[in-house]
C-alpha cells in the first residue's frame, strides 16, 4: 500500500520502469521456498543482497539485477529519493551484455497456483470508511486511506449453483474466512472456522444478500457484517456479479496494528473480474501456503 | 414504456426484493459503496507493465539487454500489501 502510493506514485520513478528496467512484481514468501527455476533464480539474486535467510525470514524489499542474476541493488526503504538513489547507484553497475534466456526445466506445484477452470474470479476490495484519528503522518494517511485488493476464487461447481440460483455453504464459508478481513494496512490475519459465527447467504433472482458474524474466541476482533449484491448469468454462467459487504468491524492482527479505536465501519467490494486488471492473476493470500484448505 | 408497464416493472421489483430476507445494507448505499470501491483507474503504479514471474522477466530482460526491476513484498505488491 506504501508503495504505491509513496515510491511509485513518482512519475520520475514509474517513467524509470516504463522504459529502462524490466518490471516485475512478486510475494517474495513464493519464490524464497518454490524449489524450481523460478525459485532457482529469485534466490541466486536476493542471496547477493543483504536478506538471505531464506527458511524463516522475509527477503522483501526492492531489487535491482542483471538478467544473468548479478545483484546490482537493494532497498527497503519506501522514500522515493532513496529508491531513486539505488535505481542510479545500480545502473551505474550495469553492464548490457548478451544473455542466455533462462528456461522453465521444472516447477514446483505447491507454489504454483492457477484459478480453477470453468471458476470465476472475483475482486475484493476493502476500505475503512472512518473512525481513524486525524494525523498529519503522510504514512499513516495513506493507510488510512487506502484501498486494498485480493481476489476471490470461485471453483467450477460454485459456479453452477450461483447461476442456477444457490449460494453454496463452502462458498460462503471461504468469502467469511477469507474475504471479510481488514487488509488495509498488511497481511490480515484470517478466521479460523470456529471463528465465522454465523453465515446467511442468498440468491434470489438477480439479488445476493447475506450477514456474517466474525468474532474470535477471545472477543479481540470481530466482524459483523451486511451483504447486499447483484448477478447476472448467460446461459448458465455469471458474467456480472456486484456486491458490498459493510458493517462494524474490531480489532487488528499482527500486521495490520494502527486499526482506528473500538469498533469502526470497514466496507467491501466484490467484482466479477475480466482478466483486464493486472492483478487478476494473483492467488489470493488465503490460499498461500495450503490451497486445498482454501478451495477444497 | 406504457403506464401499465411501468406499473408492472414496479410490483415485479418490489416483491423480487421483498422475497430475499431484509438485511441491513440498502441498494443505494449498495450502489454508492461499490462505486467508490474501485481503484483509481489513471494510478501511476498501475501503469508499470508489471510482470509477475521472475523468468518472465528475466527472458525479456535477456532479449532486450535491460537490467530487472523485481518489487518483492510479504504478501503479493499488486494485491495484498
Amino acid at each position: 500500500m506504501i508503495d504505491r502510493e509513496s515510491t511509485f506514485a513518482d512519475k520520475e520513478i514509474v517513467n524509470f520502469l516504463q522504459s529502462r528496467v524490466i518490471p516485475v512484481a512478486i510475494d517474495q514468501w513464493f519464490q524464497r521456498r518454490q524449489k524450481d527455476s523460478e525459485g532457482d533464480f529469485y534466490r541466486r539474486i536476493a542471496s547477493q543482497g543483504p536478506r538471505h535467510d531464506f527458511e524463516s525470514g522475509t527477503t522483501q524489499g526492492l531489487y535491482m539485477a542483471s538478467a544473468d542474476g548479478t545483484f546490482l541493488g537493494y532497498t527497503n526503504n519506501r522514500s522515493p529519493e532513496r529508491v531513486k538513489e539505488m535505481l542510479r547507484q545500480a545502473m551505474l553497475k550495469f553492464r548490457p551484455v548478451a544473455t542466455e534466456q533462462l528456461t522453465v526445466e521444472r516447477e514446483d506445484p505447491r507454489y504454483t497456483l492457477t484459478a480453477p477452470t470453468g471458476g470465476l474470479i472475483v475482486r475484493v476490495q476493502a476500505k475503512v470508511m472512518g473512525g481513524y484519528e486525524e494525523t498529519d503522518d503522510v504514512m499513516k494517511q495513506i493507510f488510512q486511506t487506502a484501498l486494498s485488493r485480493d481476489n476471490l476464487w470461485v471453483s467450477q461447481s460454485e459456479h453452477s449453483a450461483i447461476a442456477a440460483g444457490r449460494f453454496p455453504k463452502s462458498l460462503a464459508l471461504r468469502i467469511a474466512r477469507f474475504h471479510l478481513v481488514d487488509n488495509t494496512r498488511g497481511e490480515p490475519p484470517m478466521w479460523r472456522e470456529s471463528e465465522v459465527v454465523k453465515t446467511n447467504f442468498e440468491i434470489d433472482g438477480t439479488v445476493v444478500r447475506g450477514h456474517a458474524e466474525l468474532s474470535t474466541a477471545s472477543g479481540d476482533r470481530s466482524y459483523s457484517v451486511d451483504l447486499l449484491g447483484e448477478l447476472r448469468t448467460e446461459d448458465g454462467k455469471v458474467v456480472e456479479w456486484n456486491m458490498v459487504a459493510s458493517g462494524s468491524f474490531f480489532g487488528d492482527g499482527r500486521y495490520t496494528r494502527g486499526a482506528p479505536q473500538g469498533k469502526f465501519p470497514l466496507a467491501i467490494s466484490f467484482t466479477l473480474a475480466d482478466g483486464n486488471d493486472i492483478a487478476d492473476d494473483i492467488p489470493p493470500q488465503g490460499s498461500r501456503g495450503w490451497l486445498r484448505g482454501y478451495l477444497p | 414504456m406504457s403506464r401499465t408497464l411501468i406499473c408492472a416493472a414496479a410490483l415485479f421489483a418490489f416483491f423480487h426484493l421483498a422475497a430475499v430476507p431484509a438485511a441491513d445494507l440498502a441498494e443505494e448505499e449498495f450502489r454508492q459503496l461499490h462505486a467508490e470501491l474501485q481503484p483509481a483507474k489513471d494510478a501511476l503504479w498501475r501503469t508499470v507493465p508489471w510482470k509477475t514471474s521472475v523468468l518472465d522477466a528475466q527472458q525479456v530482460a535477456a532479449v532486450e539487454k535491460k537490467p530487472l526491476f523485481i518489487w518483492a513484498m510479504d504478501g503479493h505488491p499488486l494485491g495484498c500489501t
